[in-house]
């Protein structure tokens, strides 16, 4: 057991941190990428909106 | 002195740990499931508000996209899941803080001996007919004890750090450190570290301690069945007695003589803890089961390589509260404190301007207080004549020839031979640490003959400072060489110079963590307002439209902070003065990790260390990736140990 048991010099991370972070960032950007296709979804509504409000005006 | 008495206290002792505090993490659990529940409600509200066409096209886009945050949020709340499980103790061997532990003395206390130069020591030799003559050859130890040869000592003498050694009489005291010469800083080695370490599971007195909360007589009489942390019931319930582990009471929920459905709504708690005592398993200490451990020693031969690891270190782990800046003083402002000291404002009076006025570059000593320093500054108008007034009787002569003796005072510095002075002096470390300046301490001008240190090694090697002229008090008075000299009056508090960047007060995990749950919260609130904002109405569209590039405003804002933040956890420590010791979980309990640590070989023995050592027990649920039921493992796995 002792020999499996060696100190060694070791380049320390902290995945933990990193991980976490680089989940919210994607969590984040994914979110926002939606939000994205939500607002073009509204703003084609309104568009379409407005334009059938001026052809019912053209018509009269 | 001062520096080395301060730092003799107590022990280290064990604290407990969470990777990742579960307070902060749970309000960001919440508020990502909250998210990823919201984000499909809202879409599929929004869906509606599309045209036909446009939205088929839409959300055969959006499903993947859907699905793939939905598992992300899923990844990311497991993820806290397990940090939030994997609790720890920890203990950390501290030297030079509020130091837990006690560095060696790596110097003795001896009368100091006269230096030519070149910095050698030098011995008088007898020459056989009783005449003694000075030469700088080191003596055998034979001559020495026929004494046929001594060591030249100062006159007056004079007790020194680094002094001569009657024990080890021919090995200069300032030979290098790495010969075991005497080192300017306080030395505490690798081996001491894991001494320490070892050490801590044998305190007895280190365990548990639970106290109870409120009054005797509120608490269940004695006899009565209690309840752990798991709602596992247990007797033997003495209200009187502390206790080592988290006690319940069922609480008052079966008021209405219903059975209690939900125990941890209902408990009461019993007692709250007081300390946190070493590794242990519902409070027995003594246990023979699962534990496993991973220690950190950070050393390194010289001091300024301890302190520039020790500095990315205490950044790396800033979520133990011994490395974290934000109160007051912490240990990287100590270790600064060492290499490079504040300077000092001291106020010097009778300076006499006889044997020269004191300037800019002079080393100056305490004659009695070792206080050793480089004035690097004359503070601006400070300099005046001392008053000196002092008092004489004079004698009056009448016209009768009878005399009356009357006391007068006069000024005895009429020709300002003595000044007042303010100067900054930047404060060097002898070898027993950084002595104060201290009230009615004579200061004389300092020269170097010799160095202390370690010459291999860079910023290692100190000049030796030496009253001016303490070669010559023996020789006539011609002879002689006068150093300039003062008296202290006082040493003046300074202002503490600003930190220097980068500072890392911003770059907490405990500012960072309740900032994610903050900016989920918010996400959250926009989500829901956006919801409650479905409407037919072309004004309440357009707002819906403005608000959604709020959000996306701040999301970009978010995420460059992120980015921010990922730069500095990319870095690894370097592997150049940082050791690791990783024992996976074992069997033994305490003791077997004790016999681990003993037993591991592999680390060489350095000067300057500190460590960390921490300590996970096996639970009853699967951690790590499934792999593991300790979360020690789960560590090891996010530190790269594995």
């Amino acid at each position: 057991m002792a020999e499996e048991n060696k100190w060694k010099e070791a380049e320390l991370r902290r995945d933990d941190i990193k991980k976490l972070l680089e989940n919210t960032k994607q969590l984040a950007e994914m979110y926002s990428e939606i939000i994205g296709i939500k607002k073009a979804g509204w703003e084609n509504v309104l568009r379409s909106r407005e334009k059938r409000a001026e052809k019912e005006k053209q018509n009269g | 002195m001062a520096e080395f008495s301060a730092l003799l206290t107590a022990k280290a002792e064990w604290k407990p740990h969470q990777i990742a505090k579960a307070g902060d993490l749970a309000t960001l659990a919440s508020a990502a499931t909250a998210l990823a529940e919201t984000v499909k409600s809202t879409l599929s509200l929004a869906s509606a508000g599309m045209e036909v066409v446009k939205l088929l096209a839409t959300l055969q886009n959006i499903n993947p996209l859907l699905m793939a945050l939905d598992a992300l949020a899923d990844e990311v709340l497991k993820q806290i899941q397990d940090l939030k499980e994997a609790g720890y103790w920890y203990l950390y061997v501290d030297p030079y803080y509020e130091g837990n532990v006690t560095p060696t003395q790596k110097y003795n206390y001896g009368f100091e001996q006269l230096r030519n130069k070149a910095g050698k020591r030098i011995w008088e030799i007898n020459d056989g007919s009783g005449n003694w003559s000075d030469t700088a050859d080191i003596p055998t130890l034979a001559q020495l004890n026929e004494e046929k040869a001594k060591p030249h000592y100062t006159s007056p003498r004079k007790l020194i750090p680094g002094g001569y050694d009657r024990d080890n009489p021919l090995q200069d005291p300032l030979r290098s450190s790495a010969d075991g010469g005497a080192s300017k800083f306080p030395t505490f080695t690798t081996k001491e570290v894991i001494k320490e370490f070892v050490k801590a599971f044998d305190d007895e007195g280190d365990v548990p301690r639970y106290k109870l909360l409120g009054a005797v007589s509120d608490a269940p009489k004695a006899g009565e069945v209690v309840y752990d942390d798991d709602g596992n019931a247990f007797t033997g319930w003495d209200p009187k007695v502390d206790f080592g582990l988290e006690l319940f009471d069922m609480g008052q929920a079966s008021e209405d003589g219903s059975i209690v459905k939900n125990y941890v709504a209902a408990r009461k708690a019993l007692n709250s803890k007081q300390s946190v005592g070493k590794p242990n398993i519902l409070g027995n200490t003594e246990f023979v089961g699962g534990s496993g451990a991973i220690a950190i020693i950070i050393g390194s031969h010289d001091f300024q390589s301890f302190y520039d690891v020790f500095n990315q270190f205490s950044k790396m782990f800033s979520d133990i509260p011994e490395f974290a800046s934000d109160t007051g003083k912490n240990l990287l402002d100590a270790l600064t404190e060492i290499v490079t000291p504040n300077p000092v404002t001291v106020k010097l009076t009778q300076v006499d301007t006889k044997y020269q006025s004191f300037v800019v570059g002079d080393i100056i000593g305490g004659k009695i207080y070792n206080s050793i320093g480089e004035i690097t500054e004359i503070v601006e108008g400070s300099v005046v004549p001392t008053s000196m007034i002092g008092r004489k009787a004079v004698g009056d002569t009448d016209d009768e020839g009878m005399i009356t003796t009357v006391m007068q005072d006069f000024n005895m510095n009429e020709t300002e031979r003595w000044i007042d002075m303010e100067v900054i002096v930047n404060p060097i470390r002898n070898i027993d640490g950084l002595n104060p300046w201290i009230t009615g301490d004579m200061v004389l001008e300092m020269e170097k003959r010799g160095e202390s240190g370690n010459p291999e090694i860079q910023d290692d090697v100190f000049p030796n400072y030496v009253f001016k002229g303490q070669d010559t008090t023996e020789l006539p008075k011609a002879s002689r060489i006068y150093p300039k000299v003062a008296i202290v009056a006082m040493e003046k508090l300074m202002v503490l110079p600003d930190s220097t960047p980068p500072d890392f007060g911003g770059i907490k995990i405990k500012d960072i963590v309740p900032g994610w749950g903050e900016f989920f919260q918010i996400l959250e609130n926009f989500v829901l307002q956006l919801k409650g904002m479905i409407s037919d109405s072309s004004a309440f569209i357009q707002d819906m439209i403005d608000m959604i590039k709020q959000v996306e405003a701040f999301l970009e804002y978010m995420i460059k902070l992120i980015d921010e933040f990922l730069k500095f956890f990319q870095i690894t420590l370097p592997s150049q003065g940082v050791y690791a010791l990783y024992i996976p979980n074992q069997n033994g309990g305490n003791e077997g990790i004790q016999s681990e640590l003993k037993n591991a070989t592999g680390i060489p023995d350095l000067g300057y260390a500190a460590g960390l050592l921490f300590v996970g027990t096996e639970g009853d649920k699967l951690i790590a990736g499934g792999g593991s039921k300790n979360p020690i493992d789960l560590l090891a796995l996010v530190l790269g140990l594995l």
